[in-house]
């Protein structure tokens, strides 16, 4: 072939192969950016704060979904990175939060229900957790047994460093959430979720796993979570509220447009356990060194041996072992 | 067109350039399809130039059976062994010790508990473990026990008051590619391996990590603790990235299995 005609294929494929190669490394350029953190919102003024102890707010404000507008991170996803932990009491009681362990003698009688914090059932309206027959009959041998647990089904898992499962582990200790291309972390006190952002399938079904399996997107200012492959076995909390392994949870965690606190909204599905889906609403709200003290509950952080102007925060490290013997040994005294 | 000439003279520098052409065309096509054309050639990074090791690692070595060389056994394969020297170098009374924990090693081993596995056994366990990194932070989430080690990389130093934890505390700093992590405040409740070799509370361990490609890393650990080694001694090992499509970890508790057949409640039995 004549030479003018060689020069103008070889310039071609020249030309078509920068264009790819320019395309690649676009491409891979936004592979390997992760999540750095972008300037956080100017800090607000200081709400109400629990002077050390567990959070008690009485009522909290809905966040409807929609646009995000705060600070992204170099992948897209809203930066709500840091530590959060909820705002009403603990696990003693889902129903009832702040009123304390269902059966448990107390000092001082309970005021009217009005004066606390609603249950965490959002829907129903009457705040009961709509389990089927046999299920109630077994959260309340379970409230029967929980101070003196004769039987290793009346122990709350959590007390033998269980993991603290779904929902427990948004009302137990404050915790990490830490975002990554492709995935949101929550590092728990009592283990830790990785929520899948990039679409792959659940896992086979057989497996059960305490903190279920997490698939995740980002619709404008809400984390939506599907959870399947829970195992159950972490219950909701000391009043023995449940879950089986048949379940299927959809979760919503609605930031707020400042990102400092965020409702999670969720429908919790089991038809060999509940009579119809329902609703569990909890609250968290974001804790910095700038607006807050480190708290035994609720920020378990202490400041960094550093020598820099801004104090940097470490989390200690959370491994809980129980006097690992069979169950019964340490009673029995072996 | 360039060298748009016909002239004779030109014509052997003309084709000379059509070939230099082609073979770029060529050079570029094979990095191309190479698979891992990363910006600067190789291996993955932060926005910050950092090396980044985000993945899902695990080592094909067996080195969780016996650091040292040893033939097979019923519970383990033949290993040429991980550590530099072959012998580790153990004070005579802490030599001791270590034979009774291989003598009971079914029993004993803290991992037959489930609990976790500590600095630096975690890392050539035979389960895969997580690496997530950031500017400040690079956090190891370990399938087995699914335990959690944060390495700070953000300029701190180990804390003025520690306690004595399970994976130590671990500062991290770079050295050029290589990641340099010093690691120490443990407790003395973990082993090094499956064959009993152990460590007291005066663990010290310096961790050097370094991409060898984009998806293999070399993972070498310097082990100092003088209650019971007579001089620091050093292990090496490969990782592997697990590139299996979708492959994710599965949360491994072990000690939950004593106990968890009792829950959730379940319908009476008719």
């Amino acid at each position: 072939m004549n030479n003018a005609k060689l020069n103008r294929r070889a310039l071609f494929s020249a030309l078509i192969m920068s264009l790819i190669w320019g395309n690649a490394m676009a491409v891979n350029a936004a592979d390997t950016t992760t999540g750095q953190q972008q300037q956080q919102a100017p800090t607000q003024q200081a709400q109400q704060r629990p002077a050390g102890g567990i959070g008690y707010e009485k009522v909290f404000p809905k966040i409807e979904s929609g646009k995000w507008t705060g600070p992204r991170l170099a992948d897209g996803q809203p930066d709500i990175s840091g530590h959060w932990s909820n705002t009403i009491a603990n696990h003693n009681n889902f129903e009832d939060p702040q009123g304390g362990v269902p059966g448990v003698y107390r000092k001082t009688p309970l005021g009217p229900r009005e004066e606390r914090a609603p249950s965490r059932v959002s829907d129903p309206a009457d705040g009961h957790v709509p389990f089927q027959p046999w299920a109630l009959a077994k959260v309340k041998e379970f409230q029967a047994n929980f101070s003196d647990p004769v039987k290793p089904e009346y122990v709350e898992p959590l007390a033998r460093c269980a993991p603290a499962g779904i929902p427990k582990s948004l009302y137990w200790h404050g915790y990490e959430i830490a975002q990554y291309p492709g995935y949101v972390v929550f590092f728990f006190n009592s283990g830790t979720r990785i929520i899948h952002l990039d679409g792959k399938p659940h896992l086979p079904d057989n497996i059960k796993l305490w903190n279920g399996d997490s698939r995740g997107h980002w619709e404008g200012n809400t984390l939506v979570v599907d959870v399947t492959n829970q195992n159950g076995k972490a219950l909701f909390g000391r009043e023995g509220d449940f879950i089986s392994e048949n379940g299927h949870i959809v979760e919503k965690y609605i930031f707020d447009k400042g990102g400092k606190r965020y409702n999670y909204e969720a429908v919790f599905t089991d038809p060999t356990v509940y009579t119809r889906p329902f609703t569990v609403t909890i609250p968290a709200r974001r804790w910095t060194l700038e607006d807050d003290k480190p708290n035994g509950w609720h920020f378990e952080v202490e400041k960094a041996n550093y020598k820099g102007d801004k104090p940097i925060i470490d989390r200690e490290e959370r491994i809980c072992a129980e006097n690992n013997g069979g169950f019964g040994l340490g009673a029995a005294g072996k | 067109m360039f060298l748009n000439t016909n002239s004779k003279k030109n014509r052997g520098a003309q084709s000379r350039l059509n070939s230099y052409l082609l073979i770029l065309t060529g050079l570029l096509s094979v990095i191309l399809v190479s698979g891992n054309a990363y910006a600067d050639g190789k291996i993955p990074r932060l926005a910050n130039g950092k090396p980044d090791f985000s993945g899902i690692w695990q080592t094909t070595s067996a080195a969780d059976s016996d650091l040292e060389p040893h033939s097979n056994r019923q519970d383990a394969p033949p290993s040429a062994g991980v550590v530099e020297g072959n012998v580790i170098p153990y004070l005579p009374q802490a030599l001791q010790q270590k034979q009774k924990n291989f003598e009971a090693r079914a029993t004993d081993d803290p991992k037959v508990k489930g609990y976790t596995l500590g600095v630096p056994r975690g890392i050539y366990y035979p389960e895969p473990f997580q690496i997530f990194e950031r500017a400040e932070d690079i956090n190891i989430v370990h399938q087995f026990g699914h335990s959690v080690r944060t390495i700070h990389t953000n300029n701190t130093d180990h804390p003025l008051d520690p306690n004595d934890w399970w994976l130590g505390d671990s500062r991290g700093h770079w050295e050029g590619d290589t990641l340099v992590v010093d690691v120490k405040d443990f407790n003395d409740k973990t082993w090094l391996d499956s064959a009993g070799n152990y460590h007291s509370d005066a663990l010290h361990v310096v961790e050097r990590w370094k991409y060898l490609d984009a998806n293999t890393v070399e993972y070498k650990a310097t082990i100092d603790d003088a209650k019971v080694f007579s001089k620091p001694w050093t292990i090496s090992v490969l990782l592997y990235r697990h590139r299996e499509k979708n492959f994710q970890l599965i949360e491994d508790y072990r000690y939950t299995l004593d106990y968890d057949q009792y829950y959730p409640p379940k319908p009476d039995q008719k």
